[in-house]
């Protein structure tokens, strides 16, 4: 993309306005990041040594919007996950935001409300569609999270006990022990 | 005992399953993929594990381990499976820059872009234009006409914004799929409308007098999307900048109108345009009035977006942006870092010494 847009005047009337989105642990890893501009933070080492800035500035004061390196981050965080979205510091700000409630309330919705980094990564696939679902090379692609997981989500729930993960195996012994126990 | 091990490792590295994943093993693990009958789950959880390691960037994937995982990858179309085809076109998307030959799933993609299943649809639109180049784009070229003027909105929005990326590579040819997209403009659906937009102005570009239609014809007809507005907004304001004779009045007009829009960031597109255009402090007033309203708004964006605007408008009209003093000082200790400085500077580069004693 090429910017033609100056300090101090108008904005660009282009599609292209986010810069980039990811989604950080709450020691500032990656669990999932795209970057939608190939002369905005090209390679994966630029990209994580500014997700680390990114994350020192913003883990503790929880001030939903910063200026940093040129870009605008609008952020949220929950329990031990942290949401960033980056769009050009000449960009409207609310628009931004309206992107990353989509892409809150959508991962929201995925993981049944348990925003929380265990679950998320149980569900990293749905989460991966999501993400691909909200916004296309940097257009905004949907901004109706329901529609979003709609389109996501779309796992049917009864599996077989020889397809089941580890982890659900064990819950569902876990569950009828306690039955047994109870009884 | 398996069970164990598996808690164990699992806790190790910190209940994150895909953490130490190393990609010859998951190279490996993709040769599951030839088996048949094709199992949905397990597929799934190596594709997720293939995306995981491209998202995290360290492992680099050289052209030929990329091109077996793709190659691998496209046997999985015989699978019916819908989560599992939607990580098949994703990982397609991903591989498609680093593999070779990847205009072999032409064909599948072709197929489930025109099929029935509405949820293939769209994915496999997108999924086609990222591995199409303008050679070939002339063969899908009926179908992406149909596509834009879909009745599934999502089918509609994947067409358009996927030839709007192909604008850049083959512009002719997608100008000749303007005409659909200027009907998209009208659709209900407000996504629709605003990529059928953003393609029909991009068409546009060098072209002042068909602009100047575009605006004015939408300017009088109000979009639903509040993105469209905030784009039609932009194209109007653009035109003013050019011509600044009468003729201009009916897009400051209809700009001044959108400070009444309910949609916050379409006031805020409209009070940011009017700021950098007009040259009177008098005409300045309402949009500098809203500017003052956010400054004392509870979200911090929006604090942020009045306080920057205002400080740009500092060089032009220090009168102006004098006469929100008090707003800006309330925000010096503001709990927003940036909103803070972008206060303070904006106060010293208009403040009086009256001002700076209080």
């Amino acid at each position: 993309m090429v910017h033609t847009t100056m300090e101090g005047s108008l904005f660009e009337p282009t599609l292209y306005i986010v810069k980039g989105m990811c989604i950080l642990d709450n020691d500032g890893n990656r669990i999932l990041a795209k970057y939608y501009d190939k002369d905005v933070l090209p390679t994966a080492k630029e990209q994580k040594a500014f997700e680390k800035n990114l994350f020192n500035k913003t883990h503790r004061a929880n001030a939903e919007i910063i200026m940093l390196e040129g870009l605008t981050c609008v952020y949220k965080s929950n329990v031990d996950l942290f949401f960033y979205v980056m769009g050009s510091s000449h960009e409207n700000e609310l628009i931004l935001q309206s992107v990353l409630n989509t892409l809150y309330e959508s991962v929201s919705i995925l993981l049944r409300r348990n925003v929380e980094r265990r679950v998320l990564l149980d569900n990293l696939d749905a989460v991966m569609l999501a993400f691909d679902e909200i916004c296309d090379g940097g257009v905004i692609l949907d901004s109706d999270p329901t529609s979003i997981v709609g389109r996501a989500a779309l796992r049917t729930e009864d599996v077989p006990l020889g397809e089941q993960t580890v982890a659900q195996v064990l819950q569902s012994a876990k569950e009828q022990l306690k039955w047994s126990l109870l009884k | 005992m398996s069970f164990k091990r598996d808690k164990k490792e699992e806790e190790d590295s910190g209940g994150n399953p895909y953490q130490n994943l190393d990609k010859t093993i998951i190279l490996q693990e993709a040769r599951y993929f030839n088996q048949s009958p094709v199992n949905p789950r397990k597929c799934c959880l190596i594709l997720t594990k293939i995306l995981y390691l491209l998202n995290q960037g360290e492992q680099k994937f050289t052209t030929q381990e990329a091109t077996e995982a793709f190659f691998a990858t496209t046997k999985l179309f015989q699978s019916k499976d819908v989560m599992l085809r939607r990580m098949v076109y994703l990982c397609i998307k991903e591989l498609s820059t680093l593999a070779q030959d990847v205009i072999i799933v032409t064909s599948s993609l072709t197929k489930d872009m025109t099929g029935k299943e509405d949820l293939y649809r769209a994915a496999a639109i997108r999924a086609l234009c990222s591995i199409t180049d303008s050679t070939m784009l002339q063969a899908i070229e009926r179908y992406m006409k149909q596509a834009i003027v879909d009745k599934n909105s999502a089918v509609s929005s994947a067409a358009l914004v996927s030839a709007l990326h192909l604008s850049s590579t083959a512009p002719d040819l997608v100008r000749r799929w303007a005409n659909e997209a200027q009907e998209a403009i009208s659709s209900e659906n407000a996504m629709v409308s605003y990529h059928a937009l953003g393609v029909v102005a991009g068409s546009r570009k060098n072209d002042k007098l068909s602009t100047v239609k575009l605006v004015t014809r939408l300017a009088r007809s109000p979009l639903k999307s509040p993105y469209a507005l905030c784009l039609l907004i932009r194209l109007a304001a653009q035109l003013v900048e050019d011509d600044d004779s009468d003729a201009a009045q009916p897009y400051i007009e209809f700009i001044e109108c959108c400070l009444r829009h309910k949609s916050e960031m379409v006031i805020y597109e409209a009070a940011h345009a009017i700021v950098n255009l007009r040259k009177t402090a008098r005409d300045l007033a309402p949009a500098v009035s809203v500017l003052q309203l956010f400054c004392g708004s509870s979200k911090a964006s929006l604090r942020l977006a009045g306080a920057r605007t205002l400080a740009r408008l500092t060089a032009k009209h220090p009168t102006a942006v004098a006469a929100c003093a008090v707003d800006l000082e309330n925000l010096i200790s503001d709990p927003n870092r940036s909103v803070a400085t972008l206060a303070v500077t904006t106060l010293l580069a208009t403040g009086a010494e009256s001002s700076v004693d209080r």
